[in-house]
């Protein structure tokens, strides 16, 4: 028996190996110092450094989602920020009856069935003619909302909830609540995420992904199979707008629209597709490209060099963030289509292997 | 009756600016699979072009145009060769991905000029009011269009049929690896869809701008439509872009004419249902007829 310590290689030879969560002893320590350092982190970290760390999580399990669908089956999806929308607007519409451990799911189903209806088509067309599906609900959604008095027509719906089990959920302590919840809900998803991947639903998708005629011929059934990855991606996103609707204690239409769903897709892209890894990595890294542009744009107004060379009428601002997205997804695409996991992955096999080059 | 005609008319005019833009779409997606979600970003660039030629450098508006379908056409051979023949070998879907991130990119770049916020009008070059037919006005920015669309059907049609460039182009539609074998430049067929979608979405930016003027967001509005349009008419097929457009078009005048009301009385209010419609073509479509109305349906065979 090797020593289950130092091993480093892939040693699973089995199906059933293969299945397993964790390779080696080392993997659940690393994981589990994670969580640890993940729970103890807000402890260091200012209200509004929390509030960052909301936005990357919640964006985590919307980008979980679209890895399902567009990571494992090969479904190009530009309408998951839609499908938070309907998470979202579920759970401001439930949110006065209902206790939030009730209407964060209800969100997700009702996403889930909505994905369902959006990705009928799969059952007939191949995978191109699925982005255009989304993109059709993207729209679709963001106008019937802004033409619905019943949600305030897109303008904000305030989701108010003050209290929890006898403790008072104010001002102070908000954003440390909702980021103890949403990493509980994350760590429930990456483990559901992991388990459904990891079998027999898992290996028919990376099967019809590949090659769907072979995959047909071996007994599965491509369409159901892409069918069900799109519920299960719509189904994480609506959790993550349910989330995202307490944590900014109202809801938006803004939030939801296809620039959105844009960013969404970047996340995933940039993370490495189909890893849970990169759907960490790629929101942090988004977020924080996001903010450190904010603040650019922020330095480039107080700036009187760069404000008399730029001419009348444009705003650097609303500029940047559309630029900035759409160079790292081309550029991730073209130079690191694995994204980020793959540097993470090189990273730790430097480590393992030092002083030694692999 | 009047009045449905001159919607008709005018659904006519609009749908014919979707199939100028869908004609370079729909080439695109025949010799190369991928489907550009750029397109509507080409259809500003080249609307805004015009207008910067027209206006600030001052060129009569005819020159204008044409210079400003030229350059992008030269920017959609750009993208092709700096960044789509990278992908060459890559699955189909980061190809559609990098047409993704090229859309947001194109954005970006187009708010770092006046045009990102804001209304422009061309200067007047068409003559007041339009021709008057039984009660039934088709104003000369209308008639253009479809003008418009008329020579560049005609010029395809030629191109397609009769020029060695055209044909192979068909011959790379049909079978890759045929062509191929028969020396037909795969890389320089790719190219020239690009450029020639470039050229046919700033004709359609520029009919835009004549028709009603120019606003980015509205232009990338347009750029969207065009899905519906092409769905409609399958994507495989270049008259089915011409007639997917134009049913798209119509379909929109009528709901504003028609449709808005009845959304009112079931609690949706505002109206607007000409920006919804062609979406919920597109949606309905794909359940029920994916390969639109003149698409060959794939069959595939081990």
């Amino acid at each position: 028996m090797r020593n289950p310590w130092a091993q480093t290689g892939n040693y699973r030879t089995s199906y059933v190996q293969d299945t397993t969560i964790f390779a080696n002893y080392r993997e659940i320590v690393s994981v589990v110092l994670l969580l640890l350092a993940l729970c103890i982190l807000p402890l260091f970290l200012e209200r509004s450094q929390v509030l960052v760390l909301n936005f990357i999580l919640i964006y985590a399990i919307a980008v979980l989602g679209l890895n399902i669908t567009t990571g494992y089956a090969g479904l190009i999806s530009v309408g998951q920020a839609a499908f938070m929308g309907v998470g979202a607007y579920t759970v401001a519409l439930s949110a006065p009856s209902l206790p939030f451990w009730l209407t964060i799911p209800l969100g997700g189903f009702t996403a889930a069935i909505i994905g369902f209806i959006v990705g009928i088509p799969s059952l007939r067309v191949k995978h191109l003619y699925l982005a255009l599906a989304t993109l059709a609900f993207q729209e679709i959604f963001v106008w019937v909302v802004g033409r619905s008095p019943a949600l305030a027509q897109g303008a904000a719906i305030p989701v108010e909830m003050r209290n929890f089990l006898g403790l008072e959920i104010g001002f102070r302590n908000h954003n440390y609540f909702w980021y103890y919840v949403v990493l509980f809900v994350l760590v429930l998803m990456v483990i559901a995420w992991r388990n459904l991947l990891r079998g027999k639903y898992g290996r028919a998708l990376i099967a019809v992904r590949d090659n769907d005629r072979a995959a047909d011929a071996m007994g599965m059934d491509p369409g159901r199979t892409k069918l069900m990855a799109f519920a299960l991606g719509a189904f994480y996103g609506g959790v993550a707008g349910g989330l995202l609707a307490y944590m900014q204690r109202a809801v938006v239409v803004e939030e939801f629209t296809l620039s959105r769903s844009v960013a969404l897709l970047a996340m995933a892209i940039v993370g490495g597709l189909g890893t849970v890894v990169g759907s960490l990595l790629g929101p942090a890294f988004i977020e924080f490209l996001r903010l450190y542009m904010e603040r650019l744009s922020e330095w480039m107004k107080s700036n009187a060099f760069i404000q008399s060379i730029t001419p009348a009428g444009v705003d650097v601002a609303s500029a940047l963030l559309p630029l900035s997205f759409g160079l790292v997804i081309v550029l991730f695409l073209i130079f690191e289509p694995r994204g980020l996991y793959n540097w993470w992955r090189l990273l730790r096999s430097y480590f393992r292997t030092w002083p030694f080059r692999y | 009756m009047v009045d449905f005609v001159q919607n008709l008319i005018s659904g006519v005019a609009v749908g014919c600016i979707y199939a100028l833009a869908g004609l370079g779409f729909v080439l695109i997606y025949k010799s190369s699979r991928v489907i550009n979600f750029a397109n509507g970003q080409f259809i500003a660039i080249g609307a805004f072009m015009a207008y910067a030629l027209a206006v600030w450098v001052k060129l009569p508006v005819l020159l204008a145009a044409l210079l400003a379908m030229l350059l992008t056409a030269g920017l959609g051979f750009l993208v092709e060769r700096v960044f789509l023949r990278r992908l060459v070998g890559q699955p189909i879907i980061s190809v559609i991905m990098v047409t993704i991130g090229l859309a947001s990119v194109l954005d970006g770049l187009m708010y770092l000029t006046p045009f990102g916020s804001g209304n422009f009008t061309f200067p007047q070059f068409l003559p007041q009011g339009g021709l008057s037919l039984g009660g039934v006005n088709v104003s000369y920015p209308q008639l253009l269009a479809i003008g418009f669309t008329a020579i560049f059907l005609v010029l395809f049609s030629w191109f397609f049929q009769r020029s060695v460039l055209g044909v192979s182009m068909r011959a790379v539609a049909d079978d890759q690896m045929a062509a191929m074998s028969v020396g037909v430049s795969v890389q320089q067929v790719f190219a020239l869809a690009w450029a020639v979608a470039g050229l046919t979405a700033a004709a359609a930016g520029i009919v835009v701008g004549a028709v009603s003027g120019l606003n980015q967001d509205g232009l990338i509005a347009i750029g969207l439509a065009v899905f519906p349009a092409v769905i409609l008419g399958g994507l495989d097929s270049v008259p089915g872009a011409v007639v997917g457009g134009i049913i798209i078009g119509v379909l929109q005048s009528f709901s504003t004419a028609y449709l808005d009301g009845l959304f009112s009385q079931i609690g949706l209010v505002g109206g607007g249902s000409q920006y919804v419609m062609p979406f919920v073509v597109l949606l309905v479509m794909l359940w029920f007829k994916p390969h639109g109305l003149f698409g060959t349906e794939e069959i595939e065979r081990v």
